[in-house]
C-alpha cells in the first residue's frame, strides 16, 4: 500500500469513528444519567461522569412500576403477532405474486392501497368494531389488530415476484402441488425476505405506544411503552430514574438486534435493493 | 349527624366483614356486610333489575365487574382506597380502576365512548367542561331520576352540583374540588429574615415578595416564585374577579397578567418557561428541591406534599395560604376546578355504577378523600377539620381552606376544550417570547372565534 | 364446464386458500374500519350515536380556508424537503465509508443502526434532554465552543423542526445505510479496476460509478423516505407534541387534534384523505419509476 491509500484509510476511519460516536452519544449519556442523582443530570458545571454510582436507581425503578409483568406482555405481543403476521402474510404473498387466480389485481391494489393511511385515521372505527366484537383491553385484541398488516404481504410479494416462474413450473411438472412448492421451493428462497418481516414487525410491536395506550386498560396487560411513557409523566422530574428505565426498555432490543444481526441486515438489503 | 352516625357504622361494618373474611375463608363474608351496612343501600340493590340479584343469590366468586377510568393512579392513592372502601360495603362488585398517565386522559376516554364500549363504566371527568361534550353525545346517564329516588341531598355539596347542572339535569356529581393556593417555604423566608406570606396579598405585593425572595446564582439560585407551564397559571388570575371566562370573545383581560408572568420571568424571579417545558420540569421538584420560595398552585399538592414528607423526601417546613387576589378583589377568593364523576352511557351495570357514585361523593366518600389529603366537593366543617388536622398539615394553613368565593378555572362550555387547544398555542408563543402580549392576545381573539364557529 | 374452466376455478380456489388466512383478518380489522373512515370524510359526525349527516364535499371545502391545516401541510412539506435529502446523504456516505473493507465493520454497523431499533419514546425523552435550552449537554457544548446564544431548539418556533429533522435523521439513516451497503455490493469490481486503469481516484470513482450505478437504490429510498415523512406523527408527539405554538404540527397531527380534541371525525377523516392522496401519488411514482429503472440497470 502506498502512502496515499493508507491516509485516505487514516481519514476513513477517522470519519467513521467521528459519526459512530456521534450516534451513540445520546445512548451513552442515557446510561451515564442512569447512574447519577435527578440533581445531577442538569448540574451546573455540567459533569459527564456521575460522582457517584447509583445502582439503586435500578433497584427503585422494578419498585415503583411492574416491569416484569411489562416485559413479559410485551415479549408475549411481540411474539405472537410477529409469528402470525409472517405466516399469513408468507400465504397471502404467494397467492398474490405466484398463482393467477380470479380478482388478483384488483384485490391487491386494495391491499397496497390501505398501507398508505396512517393508522390514526381509523383508530376510532377499529376501536369501536374491537368493541363490538369485546376484543378490547385484552391482548388477543391488539395481536389481532396488528398481524394482519398489509405492509407485510406487499413486502412478501415483492420479494416472491423475485423468484424465477420457470423454477416453480419445473416443479409443477416434477408433480409437486401449489402448497408444496409453497413450502420447499419459494419459502427457503425469501428467507432475507422473512427476516427483514421479522424486524420490521418486531420493533413496530416492541416499541408500539399509541397502540397499547388506546387498547390496553388493565395495568397487568401494560406492555412496556406504556409503563416508560408513564413512569415520565408520573415522575417527570426524576431525570436518573427515567433514563434508568428507558435503558431497561432498550436492553431487550439491543441483545435480540445484536444476536441476530446477519439476518436483520441481509433482509433488509435483500429488500431494499429489490425495492 | 345521622348520615355520619351511619357511614361510620357501615365502615366499622365492613371491617368486622374483612376480618371475618379473612378468618373464614370469605364465604360469608356477604351476610355480615348487609346484616350491618346501611339498610337503605341494601334494599336498593336488591330493587335493582339487573345483574345485582343473580350476584347475590349465586356463589360469591360469581362478582359483578365494574371498571372506573381514572389517572396517574400511582401517585393518587385516594382513587384506590376509594375502591377498596366500596368493595367492602358491596362485596358483590368488583372495581377495576382503568389507570391512564393525566396528559393522556382525555384522548384515551374519547376513543372508548365513541367506540361505544361498556368500559369505563364510572368516568371520573378529569376536565369539567369536557362533560358537556359527552353529554352532548348522549355518553353519559342522565342521574337526575336516579338522584330523586334516593333523595339525594345535593346542597351538601355548597352549590358546586347545581353548578354542574346541564339543561338543568344533573348528569353528573361533585368528586372534588380544588382551588388554588400559594405554598411557601418556610426555612427559606425564616433563612432570609423576611415575614411569611401573607394571606391577604395582591398579586403586585406577591410580585414584590418574589423579588426580595430572590437569591443566588447559577446552580445555587434560589427564585422567589415558580410558575409552572400550564396556561390556568396566567389565566386563573385574570378570571379570579369572576367578572370574565375563558370562551370571552376579547382576552384582552389576560393582558395585565400576560405582562406580570413574563416581567417576572426576565427578571429571574421565576424560571424560564421555555426551560420548563422542553425540559418537562415538574413543579414538585422544583419546590421539594428547594429552588423557589413560593409556589402558586392547586390544592391537590398538599396531598402530595404530605406525602413526599412521609417518605422522607421533603425535609424542609413549608406552609400554605390564601392565593393573593387581584386589587379590589377580596382575600379568599380563589379559582379552581370540580371533578366530576358521571356514568357511562353504555354501562352493563348502571346500578352498580351509581351505587359507586353515590358513595363517593357521599359524606363518608368525602372522609375518605380528606384522609388521604384531597379535597372533597363537600367541604362541611368535619372535612375541613379532617384536613387540617392531617398528620404534617401545617398548623397555620387552616387560612389556606377557607375559601369566599369560588371561579371555575374554565366554563362548562362545549367549546372550551376546542377553544383551549388554540389558545394555549398562543400561550405557548407568548411565554417563549416568540410573540408578543398584543398579538397573541389578537390571535386568540380570532383563532377561538374560529374555534367557537362550528 | 369445459376443461380450461375447470383449471381456472381449481387456480381460483388455490389462489384464495393462499390468500384466505389473511385476508379475513385484513378485512375485518383494517379494510372496514379504512373504508368506514373515507365515508366519513363526506358527513358529520361527532363521535356520537347521534346519525351522521352527509354533507358532500363540505369537508374539504373547509380545508382550504383552515389556517391549522394549511400551517400543518407546509410543515408537513417542509419536514419532508429538509430529512429526505439529509438522512439519504448521511446514509450513502456512511454506506461508501464502510463499503471500503475496514475492520470493525459490525461495530460501526451497529452504532448507525442502532437508533433505528430503539424506541421512539425513551429516544424521545433522552434527546429533549440533550436539546434543553438553558442547560442541556447540546448548549453547554455550544458555549463552550463560543457560542454565547445558542439556539432555544424546542422552545423556539424557528428552531423546534430543526431539532425533529435532526433526530429523524439520526434515527432513520441506519437502516437506509444498510440498504445502499448491500447495494455498493452489487456493483461489479471490475468498474473500479477499470476506473483505477484510467487513472480516477476516490472522489471521481463516486462520482462517475457508485452514484450513477446506486440509481435505482436511491429511487427506492428517496420514495420510501418520502411517505415516511407524511405519515411522521410518534417521534413529534413524543418530543414537542406539535408546539411550540404550532412550529412542529404535522398534517397526522392535525388529523389526530380534528378527531379527538373538537371532535370532527368527519373532517379529520377528509384531511386524512388529503394525506392519503399524496402518499398514493408518490407510491404511484415508485411503481412507474420501479418499472423503468428495472429496464434500465
Amino acid at each position: 500500500m502506498n502512502t496515499r491509500t493508507s491516509k485516505s484509510r487514516v481519514v476513513v476511519y477517522g470519519v467513521l469513528t467521528f459519526l459512530a460516536v456521534g450516534m451513540v452519544v445520546p445512548f451513552v449519556w442515557m446510561l451515564l444519567a442512569s447512574f447519577k442523582t435527578s440533581n445531577e443530570v442538569f448540574g451546573i458545571p455540567m459533569k459527564i461522569l456521575p460522582t457517584a454510582w447509583h445502582w439503586e436507581n435500578y433497584q427503585e425503578i422494578w419498585k415503583k412500576i411492574p416491569l416484569l409483568v411489562f416485559f413479559k406482555n410485551t415479549a408475549k405481543l411481540t411474539v405472537i403477532t410477529t409469528i402470525i403476521q409472517v405466516f399469513t402474510s408468507c400465504f397471502a404473498a404467494y397467492g398474490f405474486a405466484k398463482v393467477k387466480f380470479k380478482g388478483r389485481d384488483i384485490l391487491f391494489v386494495i391491499y397496497v392501497t390501505t398501507i398508505a393511511v396512517p393508522w390514526q385515521v381509523y383508530m376510532v372505527p377499529q376501536f369501536a368494531l374491537m368493541s363490538k366484537l369485546h376484543l378490547t383491553n385484552s391482548h388477543l385484541g391488539l395481536i389481532l389488530m396488528q398481524a394482519f398488516s398489509a405492509f407485510g404481504v406487499f413486502l412478501m410479494r415483492q420479494f416472491m415476484m423475485g423468484i424465477p416462474g420457470e423454477l416453480l413450473e419445473a416443479a409443477r411438472i416434477d408433480g409437486l402441488n401449489e402448497y408444496g412448492i409453497f413450502a420447499r421451493i419459494c419459502l427457503p428462497l425469501v428467507k432475507p425476505g422473512i427476516a427483514t418481516l421479522v424486524i420490521f414487525t418486531f420493533v413496530n410491536i416492541w416499541n408500539d405506544f399509541m397502540g397499547p395506550m388506546i387498547y390496553i386498560n388493565s395495568t397487568e396487560l401494560k406492555t412496556i411503552q406504556l409503563g416508560i411513557r408513564m413512569f415520565i409523566s408520573q415522575y417527570g422530574a426524576d431525570y436518573a430514574l427515567i433514563m434508568a428505565a428507558s435503558v431497561c426498555s432498550l436492553i431487550p432490543v439491543l441483545v435480540i438486534f445484536i444476536l441476530c444481526q446477519k439476518w436483520f441486515i441481509e433482509g433488509i438489503a435483500a429488500g431494499g435493493v429489490k425495492g | 349527624m345521622r348520615l355520619r352516625k351511619i357511614a361510620a357504622l357501615s365502615l366499622a361494618a365492613a371491617m368486622t366483614a374483612s376480618l371475618t373474611a379473612c378468618s373464614s375463608g370469605g364465604s360469608d363474608a356477604p351476610t355480615a356486610t348487609t346484616a350491618g351496612a346501611a339498610q337503605g343501600e341494601t334494599k336498593k340493590e336488591e330493587a335493582a333489575p339487573t345483574s345485582a340479584p343473580t350476584a347475590e343469590t349465586t356463589a360469591p366468586a360469581q362478582k359483578v365487574k365494574m371498571t372506573v377510568s381514572v389517572w396517574d393512579n400511582a401517585s393518587s392513592p385516594q382513587f384506590q382506597a376509594m375502591a377498596d372502601a366500596f368493595m367492602e360495603k358491596h362485596p358483590e362488585v368488583e372495581v377495576e380502576l382503568i389507570d391512564t398517565q393525566a396528559d393522556e386522559y382525555d384522548n384515551k376516554l374519547t376513543v372508548m365512548l365513541a367506540g361505544g364500549d361498556s368500559d369505563p363504566d364510572v368516568i371520573m371527568v378529569k376536565n369539567a367542561e369536557t362533560q358537556v361534550t359527552m353529554k352532548n353525545k348522549n355518553q353519559i346517564l342522565d342521574l337526575t331520576d336516579y338522584i330523586a329516588r334516593d333523595g339525594l341531598d345535593l346542597s351538601i355539596y355548597g352549590g358546586a352540583a347545581e353548578q354542574l347542572q346541564m339543561d338543568g339535569r344533573q348528569y353528573t356529581l361533585p368528586f372534588r374540588r380544588d382551588w388554588y393556593v400559594l405554598y411557601y417555604n418556610k426555612d427559606l423566608f425564616d433563612a432570609a429574615g423576611v415575614e411569611y406570606p401573607s394571606d391577604d396579598m395582591t398579586w403586585d405585593e406577591f410580585e414584590a415578595l418574589a423579588k426580595e425572595m430572590t437569591t443566588g446564582e447559577g446552580g445555587a439560585k434560589v427564585y422567589g416564585s415558580h410558575n409552572h407551564t400550564w396556561m390556568a397559571l396566567v389565566s386563573n388570575w385574570a378570571v379570579q374577579d369572576g367578572k370574565n371566562t375563558l370562551m370571552n370573545e376579547d382576552y384582552s383581560f389576560l393582558k395585565p397578567y400576560y405582562e406580570q408572568a413574563l416581567r417576572m420571568q426576565d427578571e429571574g424571579t421565576v424560571q424560564s418557561y421555555a426551560n420548563l417545558k422542553t425540559g418537562s420540569i415538574h413543579y414538585t421538584s422544583v419546590f421539594e428541591q428547594q429552588q423557589c420560595a413560593m409556589l402558586p398552585m392547586g390544592s391537590w399538592f398538599i396531598a402530595t406534599l404530605i406525602q413526599d414528607q412521609k417518605d422522607g423526601k421533603v425535609n424542609f417546613n413549608w406552609g400554605v395560604t390564601k392565593i393573593p387576589h387581584p386589587e379590589g378583589v377580596e382575600a379568599g377568593a380563589t379559582v379552581g376546578a370540580v371533578t366530576p364523576i358521571a356514568v357511562n352511557a353504555k354501562t352493563d351495570v348502571p346500578d352498580q355504577a351509581w351505587e359507586f357514585v353515590k358513595f363517593v361523593t357521599s359524606e363518608e366518600g368525602a372522609e375518605i378523600l380528606a384522609d388521604n389529603s384531597v379535597f372533597p366537593a363537600i367541604s362541611t366543617p368535619a372535612v375541613v377539620e379532617k384536613l387540617s388536622s392531617i398528620e404534617n398539615f401545617p398548623e397555620d394553613g387552616k387560612t389556606a381552606l377557607e375559601v369566599t368565593s369560588f371561579a371555575f378555572d374554565r366554563p362548562l362550555d362545549a367549546k372550551m376544550a376546542a377553544v383551549r387547544k388554540v389558545i394555549e398555542e398562543e400561550h405557548d408563543l407568548i411565554m417563549i417570547g416568540e410573540e408578543d402580549v398584543d398579538t397573541g392576545i389578537a390571535n386568540m381573539n380570532q383563532r377561538a372565534a374560529e374555534a367557537k364557529q362550528d | 364446464m369445459t376443461s380450461r374452466q375447470k383449471r381456472q376455478l381449481k387456480t381460483n380456489l388455490v389462489g384464495y386458500s393462499f390468500i384466505i388466512p389473511n385476508f379475513i383478518g385484513y378485512f375485518v380489522f383494517i379494510f372496514l374500519p379504512v373504508c368506514f373512515s373515507f365515508v366519513l370524510s363526506v358527513m358529520k359526525w361527532d363521535g356520537s350515536d347521534a346519525p351522521m349527516q352527509f354533507v358532500g364535499l363540505q369537508n374539504f371545502a373547509r380545508l382550504a380556508g383552515d389556517s391549522t391545516f394549511m400551517i400543518s401541510l407546509k410543515n408537513t412539506v417542509w419536514y419532508a424537503v429538509f430529512t429526505v435529502p439529509l438522512t439519504l446523504a448521511a446514509s450513502l456516505l456512511t454506506a461508501v465509508l464502510l463499503n471500503s473493507k475496514i475492520k470493525g465493520i459490525v461495530v460501526y454497523r451497529t452504532a448507525f443502526f442502532f437508533p433505528y431499533v430503539a424506541s421512539l419514546v425513551a429516544v424521545g425523552a433522552v434527546w429533549n434532554m440533550l436539546f434543553q435550552p438553558e442547560f442541556g449537554p447540546i448548549n453547554e457544548f455550544l458555549k463552550f465552543i463560543g457560542i454565547a446564544n445558542p439556539p432555544k431548539w424546542c422552545a423556539s418556533t424557528d428552531w423546534a423542526m430543526w431539532v425533529i429533522i435532526i433526530v429523524s435523521v439520526w434515527k432513520y439513516m441506519g437502516y437506509y445505510m444498510v440498504v445502499y451497503l448491500a447495494a455498493l455490493q452489487g456493483i461489479a469490481k471490475d468498474l473500479y479496476e477499470a476506473a483505477e486503469i484510467d487513472g480516477a481516484t476516490g472522489f471521481k470513482k463516486l462520482r462517475y460509478i457508485t452514484i450513477p450505478m446506486l440509481t435505482p437504490t436511491t429511487f427506492f429510498v428517496v420514495i420510501m423516505l418520502t411517505i415516511q415523512c407524511f405519515k411522521v406523527f410518534d417521534l413529534i408527539y413524543v418530543m414537542t407534541g406539535g408546539g411550540p405554538g404550532r412550529a412542529t404540527n404535522v398534517l397526522v397531527n392535525h388529523i389526530y387534534n380534528a378527531a379527538f380534541v373538537d371532535f370532527k371525525f368527519g373532517y379529520a377523516s377528509a384531511s386524512a384523505l388529503v394525506l392519503f392522496a399524496i402518499v398514493l401519488v408518490i407510491t404511484l411514482i415508485q411503481l412507474r419509476g420501479e418499472k423503468k429503472f428495472t429496464d434500465f440497470v
